[in-house]
């Protein structure tokens, strides 16, 4: 295979993408002194080429591959501990790495996974060439996320999008959303449309702005059952609106993104929701907007508008 | 066509945003899903509903609707009204159900956002 990452020259568009934010967190990993024959067993049931060899506290001391337990089947050493076989000189990634540092190393070595420590060198994740594809889709594209993987960023301050740090404390505009007060749905989404307008933004983008502030609010109060918030930060090109909530979080993304499916009560369909287009309207108005759920733990919306 | 002249058809009674009369009217559309409104006005939209909670009024806020023409002489409560006039914000009563309010505005050369000439 000759897939070469010809991604180089776009390197400087993803520095704000960390190695942290792609890599996967949930890594197989092996002891030196567990048997190589399980290392096989291992990479064939999970369909994987490579795998990490940690001490007991976690520090990346090798890695064996697929090649490794091809030499050892042909000189019989299967019995043999994973510490005879494994590089010991592991090609890593630092988790502060950028997405651009990511695509070098993997130009620059052939392998198909790097892991990923810390500066204290302890293994925190792996980063496969699906993963970086995942960070550029991330960044390119409207992408809907519902994994336990990226969780993990959930009601962080930084840009789910573009990586960017945005401090909740330093947003320009900020409404609480009131736990199930149907009543007042969509109160945000109208004070933020005329904040905007006082700011001299272009009427049709706060147009936008508002349908799917109003759409995300009204999701919140009709579904989260927890409460819930508006974040406004207005940048030179762009303004980005988070709406965050600690509810129920969307129990299938995937249904949520079509027209029509909704889970909404009749009370809430009397009030003229609840028709299924909620996410589908976000999406339409918006340039970017990614949604990260988690049952139990909330959900965190995030739409750019780009001003020019 | 104008505001007031919109009214005469409708034999409708002006709530709110009485200084809009002589404003020009251009398209219509009808609906009683807050969404469908969200999705598909257009600005200065002025909405054939059924729906009289605050919602309406706030949808129709977010969304630089006109106004709203409230069918079949619906009782509509004062939250609704009051924050359409905070906003100088059209509401239009009329006796008329839904569809005969449609037909009659489209009668009249009133045409929808998917027919609306360019």
């Amino acid at each position: 295979m000759s897939n070469k990452f010809k991604l180089s020259k776009y390197a400087e568009l993803f520095q704000d993408i960390k190695a942290s934010h792609i890599m996967t967190r949930d890594v197989i990993v092996l002891t030196p002194e567990k048997k190589i024959s399980l290392a096989k067993e291992l990479m064939r049931i999970n369909k994987i080429s490579g795998i990490p060899v940690v001490d007991q506290e976690k520090h990346l001391i090798g890695i064996i591959s697929i090649e490794d337990i091809i030499v050892a089947v042909e000189f019989r050493r299967l019995g043999e501990p994973v510490r005879n076989m494994m590089t010991a000189e592991v090609i890593g990634l630092n988790e502060e790495d950028t997405l651009s540092d990511v695509v070098e190393k993997f130009e620059t070595y052939k392998y198909g996974r790097f892991p990923v420590v810390d500066d204290g060198g302890v293994l925190k994740g792996i980063i496969s060439r699906e993963d970086i594809l995942n960070g550029l889709l991330e960044k390119f594209n409207i992408l809907y996320v519902h994994d336990k993987k990226r969780a993990s960023t959930l009601n962080t301050e930084f840009s789910i999008i573009t990586g960017e740090t945005l401090k909740f404390e330093e947003a320009e505009f900020h409404y609480t959303i009131a736990v199930n007060d149907i009543e007042n749905a969509g109160t945000g989404a109208a004070l933020l449309k005329q904040f905007l307008l006082n700011k001299g933004i272009d009427q049709e983008i706060t147009r936008r702005v508002g349908i799917v502030t109003y759409e995300a609010e009204t999701n919140v109060v009709i579904h989260s059952k927890g409460s819930g918030d508006v974040y406004c930060f207005i940048h030179e090109d762009r303004i980005i609106v988070q709406v965050v909530d600690n509810g129920v979080g969307i129990e299938d993304l995937e249904k949520a993104m079509k027209e029509g499916y909704s889970t909404a009560p009749d009370y809430v369909r009397e009030l003229g929701f609840g028709a299924g287009m909620g996410i589908p309207n976000m999406k339409r108005f918006s340039d970017k907007l990614v949604i990260l759920s988690e049952k139990n733990v909330g959900t965190q919306v995030e739409m750019i508008f780009f001003l020019s | 066509m104008k505001v007031k002249e919109m009214v005469e058809i409708l034999q409708g009674e002006v709530l709110t945003g009485h200084s809009r009369l002589e404003e020009e009217v251009s398209i219509i559309g009808a609906a009683d899903m807050m969404s469908d409104i969200l999705a598909l006005s257009k600005p200065r939209m002025v909405v054939v509903t059924g729906h009289t909670s605050p919602q309406a009024v706030r949808t129709g806020l977010v969304t630089d609707l006109m106004g709203l023409i409230i069918v079949r002489g619906k009782q509509i409560p004062s939250a609704t009204l009051e924050l359409a006039q905070q906003n100088n914000f059209l509401i239009i009563k009329t006796q008329h159900f839904m569809y005969s309010c449609c037909g009659k505005l489209y009668a009249a050369g009133l045409r929808g956002a998917d027919e609306q000439q360019i």
